[in-house]
């Protein structure tokens, strides 16, 4: 695809800027632009139908069977036929020579308004752009002013200076096309430009024509033949509308356009004229749409094609977010309070992947929290806590799908709920509070506007009581003056404050469960202190349990009763805080406390735990940890290491008997 | 909202002006004398120099432009090179009908594009989703005149469901302009309903993966309502921005549908008055289009401070 090399000629040097890589970066990955383009389906249908207007533009008079002019007055009008393939028009001229010679006035009519539009909109643009100041404020206005008018219009009016004709309609044509190209040389200049300054450049001297000679025009390759792809489609259009029309091509040459105009005529005696030219337009516009498409997905950088988790099956699986598993009977939830707002046993969560075999992300996961009670839910990211989260809440997102033996909220089984029951369940047995408070408040509505209708459509309340309550929640989650601010928008608040009324809304139908992922995360630290108080204040006084979603020791210690390690989609130890702090049972949960200021012993040094966490799909087959564990020993990666109970202290580790592990002050 | 429709405003009078000061240049740009164009061949040298004088062009430029302005603003664009017909009467009795052929295509638009867009949203890499945009890439390829010959072959010879020709004023019977404008009003939409529904589509898609979307399932709303009212506001925002756009390039696509409808908008007024060069007629039809551009701008600027609480000034 010697095409988009970016290159001016053989030797010339990669350009080797920082940040602007896009010419190295093609440079490099010619191989990987050929391979997504001709990835795509419809590459090469759309390349053979260009090949063929090429191949009938150029060699028209060698392929058409006749004169596109000669008129037979006795054969007028005829449908297909052995000698007339495409029939004949009204004066008996044949169809099929005509459109042959109608893809070289296609071809004519490309050629000519694609240079007039790259000729002067691309010099300019450069022009413009690197002069800036008042040569680019007026340019830009008059192109801002061009653009705003109907493109025919602006054709029309220099077609009324130039008169009617091909070549004078898209001299007109690239007039009006030349703004793209203007604006895109202007854009990449003015880009390159503001680098310039950050690397002074042009203090060092170089010069305008060394600037746009090594900088610019390199990186201006690629999407001016984007730019020149996709306009080519509009310019097919136009040139069929205008010769329509009567402006370009005039009779009795055959262009595309003159056809309809002939078809137009008899379309009520004869439809069929209609037919062959319409076609060609289509599918020749169509075929380049397509090709450009293909060009510009393959040369940008991949956006939106790394797709980690593609569904490549959308099947069954992932249509049922939630599946239930037949029922284990009671031994499975040996231990669970009979009181508890939330029990998930042995939940698992998968995704498809594009190799087909299920991406395990979440496998055997079993807690339970009670009234009033808090559990922290502790690991690393991407080991599954968030997504055991929304599987309480049945919000897997697609095309994930969970499975459970029992997933128990407020005692009802939401694994084995319809969609509205599971809606009904979802703010009123249990609500979420999320990481980032900027942007889990909808940017579009009030906030007072999004707490009333959750209040009245979950509970029935009329528009005014709505509204009052929601002056109460926000008052209540410690909002000043909080009356004034349900007219205010999200993005007027501070973080702390969106967090606020976060809460406000995940309380608003007095929930039995509270989901907090990380909700302090994401804000300062003084901050964060005040919304664990609130959080537990809140608790306390309306005895709602409470799974809190974190990766910060400190704030376990903080804020829960029990605590749950998760390590590589599984929990690895489980029990309460203090007890999980003095003598932690797994190697994890002693490298975690290890690495946390505010509970390693005084006077060692933080640890930090060796390795990264393995990704889904590579975790290993015998305990998940091994790989960094300091006490790995064979039987470690033997077999999949079962959890064991002891009290209320739960376990992964085989080794736990043998080992005496470090916990925290 | 009425500060952003005054702040608006004022900055689309700097557009009008260029845009007057391009089309009222047509006229020098003319090769030879404009004079010589009306008097035709056979006249006399004295009859050219006084249609010269009659049309203030012995005046020096900035004074014509001056004097075409002042008049302009006051509603007189002049009167036609070819018959006395004042050219603000001319438009004015055509502009009504592009307009509503204009609007009722808006309305196709709006109504295919966003329907299809959103279910192709609902389900990415789905066989909806797969039939819209594939649906789409053909609509953008579709001549609109082509599609409004096949559209008038079919429903308006074959089965006689519409008028294949003509246009009866709303004024007149409402039945009858709905069904006159029907036809043309699908054969230029759809081209812009196939941009809409790209650009739905892919906002919609954006916008179902965000937190506030999540939250407002983990609160129990049901998936129509959090779709169609939480989604569907944010997602409308890159729409709105193409749509004001789409609206300039239907106003121009309606000038050739109107054509094979034989409906006498502004269509059959420009492509007479550019083919017999009536500079005053070509520069009515432009300066009254732009105004229609500019308000449709104005409007659409409005919808997206109405979408976006952070657009409205403070």
């Amino acid at each position: 695809m010697t095409l988009v090399s970016p290159d001016s000629g053989p030797g010339a040097p990669p350009a080797s800027r920082p940040g602007a890589g896009a010419a190295s970066d093609l440079l490099g990955s010619r191989q990987r632009f050929a391979r997504r383009f001709f990835a795509k389906r419809a590459v090469i249908p759309a390349s053979l139908i260009v090949l063929a207007v090429l191949v009938a533009g150029i060699f028209a008079p060698w392929l058409a069977p006749y004169d596109p002019l000669d008129q037979s007055l006795l054969d007028t009008m005829q449908g297909p036929s052995s000698e007339h393939w495409l029939g004949t028009d009204d004066l008996g001229r044949d169809v099929l020579s005509r459109l042959i010679f109608g893809a070289r006035i296609a071809l004519i009519a490309v050629a000519q308004a694609m240079t007039v539009a790259v000729v002067i909109g691309v010099p300019i643009g450069l022009f413009i752009g690197y002069m800036g100041g008042w040569w680019d404020r007026i340019v830009m206005r008059v192109v801002e002013a061009v653009v705003s008018v109907p493109g025919i219009m602006v054709v029309i009016v220099i077609i009324t200076v130039l008169g009617t004709g091909l070549t004078k309609a898209m001299i007109a044509l690239g007039l009006l096309f030349s703004t793209a190209f203007l604006r895109l040389a202007r854009g990449l200049v003015v880009a390159e430009r503001e680098e310039l300054y950050v690397r002074a450049a042009r203090v060092v001297g170089a010069g305008t024509v060394r600037i746009v000679r090594k900088q610019i025009l390199p990186n201006i390759a690629a999407p001016l033949i984007v730019q020149i792809t996709l306009t080519t489609g509009a310019v097919l259009l136009a040139e069929a509308g205008l010769s329509f029309l009567g402006l370009a091509v005039q009779p009795p040459d055959a262009s595309w356009g003159t056809m309809l105009t002939t078809a137009s005529r008899f379309i009520n005696l004869h439809p069929w004229l209609a037919l062959p030219p319409g076609i060609a337009i289509a599918l020749v516009v169509l075929a380049v749409n397509l090709l450009g498409d293909a060009i510009r997905d393959s040369i940008g950088r991949g956006v939106g094609e790394t797709a980690v988790l593609r569904p490549g099956a959308d099947g069954a699986a992932a249509r049922s977010s939630i599946a239930g598993r037949p029922s284990p009977g009671p031994q499975a939830r040996a231990g669970v309070p009979t009181d508890a707002v939330l029990v998930v046993s042995s939940l698992h969560v998968q995704f498809p992947s594009p190799r087909g075999v299920p991406l395990t992300v979440v496998s055997d996961v079993s807690l339970h929290v009670r009234p009033g009670e808090t559990l922290g839910l502790v690991g690393e990211s991407g080991c599954g806590k968030s997504v055991t989260a929304m599987a309480v809440l049945g919000l897997v997102p697609e095309p994930g799908a969970a499975t459970a033996e029992a997933i128990l909220v407020g005692g009802q089984d939401v694994a084995a709920m319809s969609r509205r029951d599971l809606e009904h369940v979802r703010g009123t047995q249990a609500a979420a509070v999320f990481q980032d408070p900027t942007t889990s408040l909808n940017p579009a509505f009030r906030i007072g506007d999004q707490l009333s209708e959750i209040l009245r459509i979950k509970r029935g309340m009329s528009r005014s009581a709505a509204r009052k309550r929601a002056v109460e929640l926000l008052d209540m989650v410690g909002i000043p003056d909080a009356a004034a601010r349900t007219r205010s928008f999200p993005h007027e608040l501070s973080g702390g404050m969106a967090q606020r009324v976060a809460i406000a809304r995940a309380l608003s139908c007095e929930p039995k469960l509270l989901i907090a992922d990380e909700p302090t995360t994401a804000l300062d630290v003084t901050v964060q202190a005040e919304v664990l108080a609130l959080l537990r204040d809140l608790q306390r006084e309306l005895g709602m349990g409470m799974l809190f979603i974190t990766h910060d020791l400190a704030v376990v210690a903080d804020i829960c009763d029990r605590a749950a390690v998760m390590y590589a989609g599984e929990i690895v130890e489980q029990a309460e805080v203090t007890e999980l702090f003095a003598n932690p049972r797994h190697p994890y949960t002693e490298g975690l406390l290890g690495a946390v200021p505010q509970t390693a012993h005084r006077g060692t040094a933080l640890r930090s735990i060796p390795g990264v966490v393995p990704q889904p799909g590579e975790w290993p087959t015998g305990c998940r940890f091994a790989p960094r564990c300091p006490y790995a020993t064979a039987e470690c990666t033997a077999a999949p290491i079962a959890s064991v109970t002891q009290d209320t202290h739960l376990f992964r580790c085989v080794r736990a008997a043998e080992l005496t592990l470090e916990g925290a002050q | 909202m009425l500060k952003l429709a005054a702040q608006r405003l004022v900055a689309l009078v700097p557009l009008l002006f260029i845009v007057s000061l391009l089309t009222f240049s047509i006229t020098d740009l003319l090769p030879g004398n404009p004079a010589d164009l009306i008097v035709g061949d056979d006249a006399t040298q004295e009859q050219v120099d006084l249609v010269h004088e009659r049309l203030g062009l012995d005046q020096p430029w900035p004074q014509r432009y001056w004097d075409w302005l002042t008049d302009a603003v006051q509603g007189d664009l002049g009167t036609s090179f070819f018959n006395s017909v004042e050219v603000t009467d001319a438009v004015l009795l055509r502009l009504p009908v592009t307009l509503s052929l204009t609007l009722a295509a808006v309305v196709v638009a709006l109504f295919i594009g966003i329907s299809a867009g959103l279910i192709a949203a609902l389900r990415p890499g789905g066989w909806t989703d797969r039939a819209a945009t594939a649906g789409a890439t053909i609509g953008q390829a579709l001549p609109n005149f082509w599609l409004a010959l096949v559209l008038a072959v079919v429903f308006a010879v074959k089965i006689r469901w519409f008028p294949a020709t003509g246009y009866i004023p709303l004024t007149e019977s409402p039945g009858a302009w709905l069904r006159s404008i029907t036809l043309p009003a699908i054969a230029l939409g759809v081209g812009a309903a196939a941009i809409l529904a790209r650009q739905t589509r892919s906002a919609m898609v954006g916008v179902l993966q965000t937190d506030y979307v999540r939250a407002a399932r983990a609160q129990g709303l049901s998936a129509r309502r959090v779709v169609l009212k939480h989604a569907l506001k944010n997602a409308m925002l890159p729409v709105v921005t193409v749509l004001a756009f789409q609206v300039t390039v239907l106003l121009g696509g309606a000038i050739i549908v109107e054509q094979v409808f034989a409906v006498n908008g502004l269509g059959s007024l420009a492509v007479t008055a550019v083919r017999r060069q009536d500079v005053p007629l070509v520069q009515g039809v432009v300066i009254v289009s732009v105004i229609v551009v500019v308000l449709v701008q104005l409007v659409t600027d409005l919808l997206y401070g109405y979408l976006n609480p952070k657009a409205r000034p403070s």
